[in-house]
């Protein structure tokens, strides 16, 4: 039997704490007795915690060094001008 | 923060260029995290993080104190990542094969003087894996799935960096999350 559109839908809407209290109760007692549905949601459930999972990258030590070498010239003579 | 950031904006507006550095240093590594999930290239990362940053020096005077200011400069910042990754369609397939593998490049020059754990290899295959998928997402879902789930931001500053309602940014990450769940379930 193929599930109703609207439970992929709730299952986003949940992944986005948009879910209202009745529709979860719905959701879960789908997702209990579905094993498509069930896949899918783990599998989203899994997808955004990889995603979340890669480290965070750090900008190279002489950014801002190198960001204010590339500032307009003439502007920053003015500061450094008596 | 915002009280801190916008009394270094009356500086900039000045000319002071050190409240610029300041600027900069506190929001270099969201910005450069940013592009560097969107462009997959750590020197394309930078060149383009460097560019948003001289934008806002450039146009501050055009910048709203009433606003938010991470908001405008990751504007600025998605932006032009979004336009670098326009302007290097034509060889997109071929970048997409070589993308995100710094990690990987990283790792076989450090692999010929000592012998890595087999579990921190595959940590880092693993997130090649991760980043090369978010690379093959078209640019309006890769942008908001890095800015949800890398940056962190709520569906609501997403839709006000985008300029964007938040019904079509949310379309956006429900169909960004699907092509990433059938990318992604073989692992």
């Amino acid at each position: 039997m193929k599930c109703p559109k609207h439970v992929v839908e709730m299952i986003h809407k949940y992944l986005d704490g948009d879910l209202h209290e009745d529709e979860g109760r719905e959701l879960k007692k789908h997702l209990q007795s579905c094993e498509d549905c069930k896949a899918h949601y783990q599998e989203l459930e899994k997808a955004v915690a990889f995603v979340k999972s890669i480290s965070h990258v750090e900008a190279p030590a002489d950014f801002t060094q190198k960001v204010l070498e590339k500032l307009p010239k003439e502007k920053r003579t003015v500061s450094t001008r008596r | 923060m915002e009280e801190f950031i916008n009394k270094k904006i009356k500086q900039i507006k000045k000319g002071d260029q050190n409240a610029f550095a300041e600027v900069v240093e506190l929001y270099k590594d969201k910005i450069f995290q940013l592009c560097y999930r969107m462009l997959g290239n750590v020197h394309e990362a930078e060149d383009i993080a460097q560019e948003a940053f001289i934008r806002v020096y450039m146009n501050i005077h055009s910048f709203d104190m009433n606003k938010k200011f991470s908001t405008w400069i990751y504007r600025i910042a998605t932006n032009l990542s979004i336009d670098r990754i326009r302007k290097k369609k034509p060889d997109y397939y071929l970048d997409a094969e070589v993308a995100g593998t710094d990690g990987l490049t990283m790792y076989s020059q450090v692999s010929s003087d000592i012998a890595m754990p087999e579990k921190e290899v595959e940590a880092i295959e693993l997130q090649e894996t991760i980043q090369k998928e978010i690379l093959k997402l078209p640019d309006k879902y890769r942008s908001v799935i890095v800015l949800r789930y890398i940056e962190e931001l709520s569906l609501q500053e997403i839709a006000e960096i985008l300029e964007l309602p938040v019904g079509t940014v949310k379309t956006r990450i429900h169909r960004g999350r699907e092509a990433l769940r059938k990318q992604l379930r073989h692992l």
